[in-house]
């Protein structure tokens, strides 16, 4: 079963204190000590991103981590590494950056590879847009579109909290962008093959939306989430309620 | 219209710390860039811009009355910045050391390789050091996955370079059969605290700041490959080094580290490799 998790924002790297995210990851791997690697690239490999994602997972499972700066000191056969692992955690960073890097290693190929075995794929920010066949960045000052790997048909907008990123998401749909989805901080879109199966939110108020082009209208419809915890069972969305449908204008796509 | 001097000083190894010559290399720097309060920006890319390095360099070259300047590719988010703009406005561009086929990668998906052969052309001082020195040849020998391996450069300068010299056996014997072979250009084995310097594509002299430190000239040689050392101009550090505890653990770790690779391997001086 092919699966990837995308987070919007969150988990260890910027919810410490939070770990529902990271636990529903763990969760999805169905084993009571699952083999996790993280892949810090999009942060150049940061020591203290390194350290982070250790104290975050070392007492919950197998975990170990592929640096991609310094490979003379890790694994040797990282390919074999990453086929073995129950969960793939992509650290958050430069999107360009880390799809440069992952292609210069051959790492897009070997992912392809233990997501079509089944290995769980996840990870926030660049982690997330990276599986997506487009992805809205808006890491280096203007939010551009980036083709990524393309695991998944969509394509995919993080930290969705800001009006930057929604304006250039509607805009490039207008342009002819594939279909896709955002996610706020503290919100994670579960995907199983191509099809989105749940959202879940480490935060009540997180939010997920799937965006389209309808005609010349940007259809923006807010998804059922799934708050992941204690107090659950209650929807506490302010405003609209979940699966409202928002549609706006942006502009007349030219005729 | 005087046509600007294109200059690349390509070291094989430097750090912006006070152990032996990298005073020396670093004052060098500041006295090639031949302008008052130059303007030096670091591209720390190639080892994923890690802070310390960042905070070494700054201070070495605050001490030297520069305006010491990084771009970080990986923090670009929270620093957003027209990089033409920004490089092409330095002095002196130092690219820093680490894998040179996440340099290369990252560069080109940046778009950086165009913009930085622009200001090579256009008379910005190119330094770099390790990874930050081999991209600008034909091709070098790089560890970036795992064991060395020969990988081409950016290809401003003619032949090829292989840095840590003798202090890395393993990348030197790499070099001499990949030179041999025809595999690379003929070029430069650069010792650590060593340097080559090129205006155009000519090399025009070559520095050492370390005792015993030599740059070699490695050519093919029957079926094998020569080194002959070339003359360089010694440099000596204005003002006693200093070796921290840090660096010394580190330098004992490498000669560790050095002396096993040459056990399995087996001991050869620079000479002839059969």
């Amino acid at each position: 079963m092919r699966q990837v998790v995308a987070f919007g924002g969150g988990g260890f790297s910027q919810e410490s204190g939070n770990p529902l995210l990271d636990d529903y990851v763990l969760g999805l791997t169905g084993t009571a000590s699952p083999r996790v690697c993280f892949l810090p690239t999009a942060s150049g490999d940061a020591d203290h991103y390194v350290v982070r994602f250790y104290n975050a997972f070392r007492d919950r499972a197998r975990a170990s981590h592929v640096s991609l700066f310094r490979r003379e000191r890790g694994v040797p056969d990282i390919r074999s590494h990453l086929l073995a692992q129950d969960l793939i955690y992509v650290g958050g960073g430069s999107l360009i950056s880390l799809l440069g890097v992952w292609r210069a290693h051959g790492i897009d190929s070997m992912l392809r590879e233990a997501y079509e075995a089944g290995v769980i794929l996840c990870g926030l920010s660049a982690g997330s847009l990276c599986w997506f066949t487009e992805a809205v960045s808006g890491y280096h000052g203007e939010v551009n579109r980036v083709p990524a790997l393309g695991f998944l048909p969509h394509s995919n907008a993080v930290h969705y909290c800001d009006g930057d990123r929604r304006g250039a998401f509607h805009r490039h749909l207008q342009d002819g962008m594939p279909a896709g989805y955002a996610a706020e901080d503290g919100a994670a879109l579960r995907f199983v093959g191509d099809e989105l199966v749940e959202v879940v939110a480490s935060r009540p108020a997180a939010r997920a939306y799937k965006l389209e082009r309808r005609g010349s209208q940007i259809l923006e419809t807010r998804l059922a989430t799934r708050y992941l915890g204690a107090e659950a069972t209650v929807d506490v969305v302010r405003g609209c309620a979940p699966g409202t449908t928002r549609l706006s204008i942006v502009r007349q796509a030219a005729a | 219209m005087v046509t600007a001097s294109r200059r690349i000083l390509a070291l094989g190894g430097h750090d912006f710390d006070r152990r032996v010559g990298n005073d020396a290399i670093c004052d060098l720097i500041v006295e090639l860039a031949d302008s008052p309060r130059p303007k030096i920006c670091l591209l720390p890319t190639a080892s994923g811009d890690p802070e310390d390095q960042i905070a070494r360099f700054r201070r070495a070259f605050s001490e030297r009355d520069c305006a010491p300047q990084v771009i970080s590719l990986f923090r670009l988010g929270e620093n957003p910045v027209d990089l033409r703009e920004e490089l092409l406005n330095q002095d002196v561009i130092y690219a820093g050391g680490g894998s040179m086929l996440n340099l290369i990668a990252i560069w080109k998906a940046h778009g950086l390789e165009m913009i930085l052969r622009e200001c090579w052309n256009e008379g910005v001082l190119i330094v770099g050091q390790s990874a930050g020195a081999m991209c600008w040849f034909q091709g070098g020998i790089t560890s970036s996955s795992g064991e060395p391996a020969v990988a081409s450069g950016f290809g401003l300068l003619p032949g090829s370079a292989c840095v840590h010299y003798l202090t890395e056996p393993v990348r030197r014997r790499r070099f001499l059969r990949a030179v041999a072979s025809g595999e690379v250009e003929p070029g430069l084995g650069l010792e650590d605290q060593t340097g080559a310097l090129f205006e155009g594509t000519e090399l025009t002299e070559t520095i050492s700041a370390r005792d015993g430190a030599a740059v070699w000239e490695v050519t093919p040689e029957h079926a094998g490959a020569r080194e002959a050392e070339l003359h360089s101009r010694r440099l000596e550090d204005s003002r006693p080094p200093i070796h921290d505890m840090r660096s010394d653990v580190l330098e004992l770790r490498q000669t560790l580290a050095t002396r096993a690779s040459r056990r399995r391997a087996g001991r050869r001086r620079p000479g002839r490799l059969e």
